[in-house]
């Protein structure tokens, strides 16, 4: 594992960009990163801070797109996807103006912050609208060739970066143009899952071997999901688990289910992720210990998988 | 000057008829919000303030007028098919089917440049094109139309911090200060004053017109493109909602509304005999 956060990978590689494209624009709501004040420094005419006023850098990022610019609109990620929905419904998704959102903190990287800070309901908000991709980001190899093909996009790039810093998952050089990988092959069944849950996917995936599952991982990075792509991976497996740092309803596991049943796929499908009955949160003490409030850390996974396993087959 | 005021006023009698008949023939439409910041419009259009090419809506030098007050599109419809964006009878089928364009304000109608609707979001967007445009080191300005009651929103102020922080003197705001927001006066609901130092407080120079005169109109633009400021311009536009109909202004249950039947007639009488006493 880098000590590296992917946000600034993908910050470094912005930089890199911006130096030969004088139109980047970073528009920050006055959030910072190393990357960042390297760019304040040395590009002071491609950065500009809005101040805490996430309405306002939709906007001015919206307003600059319309000049030619490739605004990248950056804050924290609750308050850059939720305190300016409006904006982004009407500017980028109605009107199709595209810009780039980042946001760092996806699902419980702000981990002691408490739920204001938690962000584990914008795949559900985001995704019910045309015109926007989000790429859920699970790794720096991935952060990094996100933050190189984000000025070609033909919408608005939603980019949900974690806040810790993440265990390497893909090799260098990877590209990700199919908007789902397989981490690892599974003939029993699959684990749909996105960003830094696709590690405790994978420990999972792992623990389950040696009771002789074979049980895949599928790291689903860019919603809406590669339809197509997603029937045909799971085409040979017997169930499948979708798992998610996020509240269920119109989550990741919606998605994927909403795809089978229009597909006319008929498959056992248990989704793990954050129920409406748990709430909100104000469990401190890390990540891992607000995971297992919900039952998402590897152990509570584990069971619900097993649970679920032995119910269907009975 | 005189025979210049005389065309301009015409004009606006044929842009508040224009607006009129169309949301009366839709049944729908806000009138009261439009008949304000007709004068404007005018002003802006036909003032020799803008400059537009109808034959070229994208024109990469055209100045850019974003109406954040949304709600007053068929003023703009009506403006933009007299300047010969479109044909005139495209404002026929206003908000009804077959039309390309209804009661909110749409980007992909020819010379509008962005859609709105809900409030505080054209003045950023404007605030955006401004910066920009200064980037860009291009020299067009950018316009921009304001409700009075879209200034209760908070983004409107955000944008007004930063307009004036980043010197965005290429920017130009008129506030359609027609003193009615939906359901009453804005200082009985809630007191926009004194929106002057308001403005001035937020960095910005400011004037404030009678928004139905247009030698004051033109008098808060004259050297706008040499202005010495750095700041961003507003100017406060008193008007009236519902100006050139007197039984629909200045009152609250005209908004958002095109009168039917009997008061469409009255409407159009109205209308004329405001012109005729000219």
């Amino acid at each position: 594992m880098s000590n590296m956060t992917q946000r600034d990978v993908f910050w470094n590689k912005i930089y890199d960009l911006a130096k030969k494209d004088r139109n980047i624009v970073v528009v920050s709501a006055d959030m910072g990163a190393p990357a960042l004040d390297k760019f304040r420094v040395d590009l002071p005419e491609q950065f500009v801070n809005v101040g805490i006023a996430e309405q306002n850098a939709i906007l001015i990022a919206t307003g600059l797109a319309m000049t030619g610019k490739h605004p990248f609109v950056y804050a924290i990620a609750p308050f850059v996807t939720l305190r300016c929905l409006e904006q982004i419904r009407v500017e980028n998704s109605i009107m199709n103006i595209p810009i780039t959102i980042v946001g760092v903190g996806a699902g419980f990287g702000y981990d002691d912050s408490g739920p204001t800070h938690h962000l584990i309901e914008d795949i559900a908000i985001l995704r019910a609208m045309p015109n926007i991709v989000i790429n859920s980001i699970s790794d720096n190899v991935m952060a990094g060739a996100v933050a190189e093909k984000s000025c070609s996009m033909p919408v608005t790039n939603y980019v949900r970066l974690d806040r810790l810093p993440s265990r390497d998952i893909y090799d260098e050089g990877t590209k990700f143009n199919e908007g789902l990988a397989v981490l690892q092959k599974g003939n029993d069944g699959y684990i749909l899952t996105t960003g830094d849950m696709a590690n405790t996917a994978l420990d999972v995936a792992r623990k389950l071997k040696r009771n002789n599952l074979s049980v895949g991982v599928v790291d689903i990075y860019s919603i809406p999901i590669n339809e197509s792509l997603l029937t045909q991976t799971i085409e040979q497996v017997k169930f499948i688990v979708t798992l998610e740092e996020h509240f269920l309803p119109g989550g990741l596991g919606s998605a994927v289910c909403e795809i089978l049943a229009d597909a006319n796929v008929s498959i056992p499908v248990k989704r793990i992720g954050l129920s409406l009955k748990k709430g909100y949160c104000y469990e401190y003490g890390g990540r891992e210990e607000i995971r297992k409030y919900y039952g998402i850390d590897t152990d509570g996974v584990l069971k619900q998988l097993k649970d679920f396993i032995s119910a269907y087959d009975t | 000057m005189k025979e210049q005021i005389t065309k301009l006023e015409q004009k606006a009698y044929d842009i508040r008829k224009a607006t009129l008949e169309m949301c009366i023939k839709a049944g729908t439409g806000h009138v009261t919000s439009c008949m304000s910041c007709i004068d404007i419009l005018v002003a802006l259009y036909y003032g020799e303030v803008m400059r537009y090419n109808p034959a070229n809506p994208n024109w990469p030098d055209r100045d850019r007028l974003f109406i954040s007050k949304g709600q007053a599109s068929p003023a703009l419809y009506a403006m933009l098919a007299d300047c010969g964006y479109f044909d005139v009878t495209e404002l026929e089928q206003f908000a009804q089917k077959y039309g390309k364009f209804g009661v909110h304000l749409q980007k992909s109608v020819p010379g509008v440049e962005a859609t709105c609707g809900s409030l505080g979001h054209g003045f950023g967007i404007a605030a955006g094109v401004a910066l920009g445009a200064k980037m860009n080191r291009e020299l067009y300005l950018v316009f921009t139309i304001l409700g009075d009651g879209e200034c209760y929103e908070g983004s409107i102020w955000e944008t007004a911090m930063f307009a004036s922080h980043n010197g965005l003197n290429n920017l130009v705001a008129f506030v359609d200060r027609n003193a009615m927001c939906v359901t009453d006066f804005t200082e009985n609901l809630l007191a926009l004053e004194p929106m002057v130092n308001k403005w001035e407080s937020f960095g910005w120079d400011v004037t404030r017109i009678n928004g139905h005169c247009f030698d004051e109109i033109l008098d808060s633009l004259s050297g706008i493109r040499s202005r010495k400021s750095n700041r961003p311009l507003v100017v406060i536009a008193d008007t009236v909602k519902g100006e050139g109909i007197d039984f629909m202004s200045n009152i609250p249950l005209w908004h958002g509304v095109a009168p039917k039947g009997k008061d469409a007639e009255k409407a159009r009488i109205a209308l004329q005999r405001r012109y005729q006493n000219e």
